[in-house]
């Protein structure tokens, strides 16, 4: 299953790995705010987050090259945001309109990186405990362990609709099909909002009243 | 009568009667069921796709309130004269308990409903957390509901799998947590939609064998009529949202004719049974 890679890293015996998910989930969060706040042009502070996450990335034991290739998948949408938001910033007067951009990409990575190590190095569900110990919003939490669980059984039917499709395509095209890929979103969208009836049907059926409750 | 606020120990464990149901869409789901399911018995819901039988168990457990009647939209149309009086009383009991959204936590807690699929039913991110998600809504403590919980996954042979997330488990297995799921609850109810579906032969016969366990009244709705055969006390007979036969298994079952009319069709090993007696054919 592919999706499965989400979380190859996530038992290793590793020290970050052995931490309490609390305390990395609190450390992850400051460290991204800390980033975020960090001015255009303290070097020394940017260059210190950078040689953290550096050394955090070591201690995970997950590839820098998975990491990697994580990040070029959203290269385009922090390409973007910069594009959007580097033009209005004051500090452009100072520094140059380069400059900024650049200071705002390395910061849009390395809060990417320390968001996506967090999920690297804590198995989804022991992350999920500690947002419930740490008071995080209990609707909150069922929505993402929703959002979990299922991102598993639509990815299954996604691979099936498409092989279903493409056993019945007997066209050789090199460019995307969009009506073909609207057609799959759109009855993908249909199944998810009808399978989310039946899961509903099935906690009302063992007695769900609206209230979370958790064995932790 | 049946009473209607108490569960009363002689009540049959299922009782319905004159049971309408139309879909959102104006359609005629169930048209006037009567059917009783005595405690203790299995009884085996069987008829073509779309005749009603999912339709009937998801009202065991309340879950389809308030549609028994025929929506005002069609009050002025053909279908308005289709309005019978059985649609104006409760027409479920369980256990002698009618189900109304008043009784429903305590219906739904009698009456263990089993999903087609159990994607549906096992939205935890671990089976021991699904497992105990019943026993927890039911007011146990965390100790009590996870010791019961692991208990009733020894039960279905998965005491091992207790820490595991549902997407690594096989669709065998996948079933049979959501069994213990159900079980987890106590029932003395059980509603099985489609058990043996999809389950390779193995996984199937070890289905079999733990449904024929238990000792809770069980309506099983299902296509596998073998399984019906090898389970069953009796045979409901449902098409078009009507029942068309209610009676013991091998009846029912070895009467080629009538399933032949319902789309359904003898069970192989009674029609080699019978051909040894040709004065039974």
């Amino acid at each position: 299953m592919r999706l499965d890679a989400l979380e190859r890293y996530a038992d290793l015996d590793a020290p970050l790995q052995r931490l309490d998910a609390r305390l990395k989930l609190v450390v992850a969060v400051v460290y991204v705010v800390a980033v975020v706040a960090t001015p255009v042009g303290w070097w020394g502070t940017l260059a210190a987050e950078g040689l953290l996450m550096a050394f955090l990335v070591g201690l995970s034991g997950v590839p820098p090259r998975e990491l990697a290739v994580r990040w070029l998948g959203f290269l385009v949408l922090f390409g973007f945001l910069t594009m959007m938001v580097a033009p209005a910033r004051p500090e452009r007067a100072g520094h140059g309109l380069a400059v900024v951009a650049l200071t705002l990409l390395a910061k849009d990575t390395l809060a990417f990186l320390a968001t996506v190590l967090l999920v690297q190095v804590t198995p989804f569900r022991t992350l999920l405990a500690a947002m419930r110990r740490l008071g995080v919003p209990a609707v909150l939490v069922s929505t993402l362990q929703f959002m979990y669980r299922y991102l598993f059984v639509l990815t299954e039917e996604l691979d099936r609709m498409v092989t279903a499709r493409r056993a019945r395509t007997f066209r050789r095209s090199g460019r995307l099909d969009w009506g073909l890929l609207t057609g799959l979103v759109g009855v993908l969208f249909l199944r998810a909002f009808e399978r989310g009836e039946r899961v509903h049907a099935a906690m009302l059926a063992r007695g769900w009243d609206g209230t979370v409750r958790t064995l932790d | 009568m049946p009473s209607d606020a108490s569960p009363n120990p002689d009540a049959p464990a299922v009782r319905v009667r004159g049971l309408e149901y139309r879909y959102p869409d104006g359609r005629h789901a169930l048209q006037g069921v009567e059917l009783t399911v005595e405690r203790g018995e299995t009884v085996a819901l069987v008829g073509p796709n779309g005749a009603g039988k999912s339709t009937l168990l998801l009202h065991l457990n309340g879950l389809l309130p308030g549609r028994g009647r025929a929506p005002v939209v069609h009050a002025h149309g053909p279908g308005a004269a289709s309005r019978s009086p059985a649609t104006a009383g409760p027409s479920v009991w369980i256990d002698g308990l009618e189900v109304n959204p008043k009784n429903a936590p305590e219906v739904r807690r009698r009456v263990g409903l089993l999903f087609q699929d159990p994607d549906d039913q096992l939205f935890s991110t671990s089976v021991l957390e699904d497992v105990a998600f019943g026993p927890l809504n039911l007011g146990m403590s965390r100790d009590e509901a996870r010791r019961l919980a692991l208990e009733c996954l020894a039960r279905v042979d998965l005491a091992d799998a207790a820490s595991r997330p549902p997407h690594h488990l096989s669709f065998g297995e996948r079933k049979r947590v959501c069994l213990a799921g159900i079980l987890a609850c106590r029932p003395s109810v059980l509603a099985l939609d489609e058990p043996t579906a999809n389950l390779d032969p193995r996984g199937r016969r070890r289905f079999i064998d733990l449904i024929r366990g238990l000792p809770s009244a069980k309506l099983i709705a299902t296509h596998d009529l073998e399984m019906v055969l090898a389970l069953c006390d009796r045979v409901v007979l449902l098409d078009a949202g009507r029942v068309v036969a209610d009676g013991p298994t091998r009846d029912v079952l070895g009467d080629a004719e009538l399933l032949e009319a319902h789309g359904l069709e003898r069970p192989l090993s009674l029609s080699t049974e019978r051909s040894g007696w040709p004065g039974h054919g």
